[in-house]
């Protein structure tokens, strides 16, 4: 048994036959056992389509999973050994929360007796703190305990793999807090190996042990969390991840200087080690994380830039300014100086954490 | 002073009018079976009666085998209704949840056929059971209304309704097709499916035409026909007529009175009329 490629998703590709539409192109990836697996991206980028074609409820047009080395393209979902927690719930409306939770151990081959599935049962309601709610109806409770409802129900079979499909886009923002972090602490308890499927990039960071971020059908980056941040693949991982998003500014890169509109600095600043391949002369999207782009004093700063709007999220102020007709954002600590609107700064950037991306969105520093 | 809504008053004139329309035959009809038969003819006409006849019934039932009718009528109604039923909710689940090559034909062939009428078919469907050696059976009256297309575009309506999502969980924890029809669909589909079993119920204790062609012994007759040759076999007895007319439609009245609710939900939700 190899750990580390309990699931082996392997040159997977999906064209809907109704439309021809190429929902994935290829995309292999594996997930080592017991780990939570977040399947990160845009809406529309084929991340449900994955999860869906995993659980077995969408097939393949070609490539191949694996479960434990195993093949499982041709083998029903019910015998696949997954639990599936939907984005809406799913639960049966006309049966009781201990209904639902006993369904799967009431029917299908494996079938137990009535006491003994409402024993296991019970023992996943224990642990998903929904006891109390046992004889009610699923209307009559919050989109939280629904949650844990359709969470019990995924694990009453006690299966390898537990398959979340944006289990919390239905929640309000406090509670999405935490319940991912009751997820995390309950799928770790159990051991069960989870992919995790999810838009929001922080939900994805925080509980996460790995994020594999699709756009396009395909694998952008398949990494650990902090390596998004640090270390993006390409243009688009840089874009998506990070809030307030990053800031992008075109520049040229001629004899030994690196041009864009109104600064200027010499390649030699850059850090040696940090290029991933030569920067040759060309045009190049210089892209600069807002806490990395910083007000200094004048003879310091590289840029100087008018402030349209001032921002508070908390602890911090995003600074707001129009650099060659784009937005850019500085992130800079609450209080660390007092500045408005129409103010005058100016900017020096961390050259040795900015970004250089080709047109074609490869990295290049 | 209050003012006179004179638009709403006009709408309930209306419905009044048309509700003593409708109502009144059925009243008459009521009374008169409870009358004498000078009572029934006599001009000015008599509106109630003066000594209740109840005596009425028992000659009804003595001329003619309405118990008989009435037995007849009840077990091919329950039988349409039950198996049309059966076959029109496996028959909605196949074109809900299924996937299957030529669904969409299918599909298409369905709606074409619904838009046949049943007069339309009558005489074909009678030399069919006539060729099969059913006329006078049961099974002759019940065969041609044993699945229904239009009750199962009905109940795709209530099924279609059902996020799909309901039916992917089902697969996932373990359930066949069969289990998530009765354990699932059915359940939550109660409202559709009581709709569909009493107007299936209805129309078939209604029928006319086809237990009229298909029957001709008096012991395989329903109640409607009943009725009709009891009718002209009684002549001139009208207030038996009134009466027996009354036990036919009695039991459908019940049923109206019970469930009027459900029916009207039903046939008002979904848009559909039968």
């Amino acid at each position: 048994m190899n750990e580390e490629k309990f699931i082996e998703v392997d040159n997977l590709q999906k064209v809907y036959e109704d439309n021809g539409y190429q929902a994935i192109k290829s995309v292999s990836f594996n997930v080592k056992k017991g780990d939570l697996v977040c399947l990160l991206g845009p809406s529309g980028c084929g991340k449900t389509t994955i999860l869906n074609m995993v659980a077995g409820l969408l097939k393949p047009t070609s490539g191949d999973i694996r479960f434990d080395g195993k093949s499982i393209i041709n083998t029903e979902p019910k015998d696949r050994n997954i639990g599936y927690v939907f984005q809406n719930y799913a639960l049966y409306p006309h049966m009781t929360v201990l209904q639902n939770v006993m369904f799967p151990l009431t029917v299908g081959e494996h079938k137990k007796n009535k006491r003994e599935a409402q024993e296991i049962a019970e023992r996943y309601m224990k642990l998903t703190d929904i006891m109390r709610f046992s004889d009610q109806r699923p209307v009559r409770l919050s989109g939280g305990q629904q949650q844990r409802v359709a969470i019990a129900r995924a694990l009453v079979q006690e299966p390898k793999i537990l398959l979340m499909d944006e289990p919390l886009s239905n929640l309000d923002a406090r509670l999405r807090l935490q319940i991912r972090e009751e997820i995390r602490a309950l799928v770790k308890k159990v051991g069960i190996t989870t992919l995790f499927v999810t838009h929001d990039q922080e939900e994805a960071l925080s509980i996460g042990d790995k994020i594999i971020l699709f756009n396009n059908g395909i694998v952008q980056q398949d990494d650990i969390g902090q390596r998004f941040y640090l270390e993006p693949n390409n243009q688009f991982v840089a874009n998506f991840i990070g809030n307030p998003v990053i800031d992008n500014f075109e520049v040229t890169v001629e004899g030994g200087t690196v041009k864009g509109s109104d600064f200027a600095f010499d390649q030699n600043l850059l850090s040696e080690d940090r290029f991933k391949s030569p920067l040759e002369d060309g045009q190049y999207m210089l892209s600069v994380r807002p806490e990395n782009i910083l007000p200094v004093d004048e003879e310091d700063g590289q840029l100087t830039e008018t402030i349209d709007d001032v921002e508070l999220i908390g602890r911090e102020c995003i600074l707001k300014f129009t650099h060659d007709g784009h937005q850019a954002r500085s992130l800079i600590g609450l209080g660390d100086r007092e500045l408005h609107h129409g103010d005058v700064i100016h900017l020096k950037m961390a050259l040795d954490r900015v970004f250089i991306f080709k047109p074609n969105g490869e990295r290049v520093y | 002073m209050k003012k006179i809504n004179f638009g709403l008053l006009l709408v309930y004139l209306f419905v009044g009018i048309f509700a003593i329309i409708t109502v009144f035959p059925f009243i008459y009809m009521i009374l008169g079976g409870l009358m004498s038969f000078q009572e029934t003819t006599t001009i000015p006409p008599t509106f109630f009666p003066h000594h209740l006849q109840w005596g009425n019934y028992g000659k009804v039932f003595a001329e003619a085998p309405f118990a008989k009718y009435f037995l007849n009528t009840l077990i091919t109604a329950s039988v349409t209704t039950i198996v049309s039923l059966f076959n029109s909710i496996l028959g909605a689940f196949a074109l809900t949840n299924l996937r299957f090559k030529g669904k969409a034909v299918v599909k298409v062939i369905m709606l074409s056929l619904l838009m046949v009428p049943g007069e339309a078919i009558i005489f074909t469907n009678y030399n069919t059971i006539a060729r099969m050696g059913l006329l006078n059976t049961y099974i002759g009256l019940v065969l041609p209304f044993l699945t229904s297309i239009f009750y199962m575009y009905y109940l795709m309506t209530y099924f279609g309704a059902i996020s799909p999502t309901i039916y992917k969980a089902a697969m996932i924890d373990g359930a066949s097709d069969w289990e998530y029809v009765w354990r699932i669909l059915v359940p939550m589909s109660k409202g559709g499916l009581f709709t569909v079993g009493l107007l299936s119920f209805i129309s078939g204790w209604n029928s006319f035409l086809w237990p009229l062609l298909v029957t001709n012994e008096d012991s395989m007759r329903l109640l409607n026909n009943g009725l009709s040759a009891f009718a002209s076999d009684a002549g001139s007895e009208t207030e038996l007529q009134l009466a027996a007319a009354t036990l036919t439609v009695l039991p459908i009245l019940v049923i109206y009175f019970i469930f009027r609710k459900q029916i009207i939900r039903g046939v008002v939700r979904n848009d559909l009329k039968a």
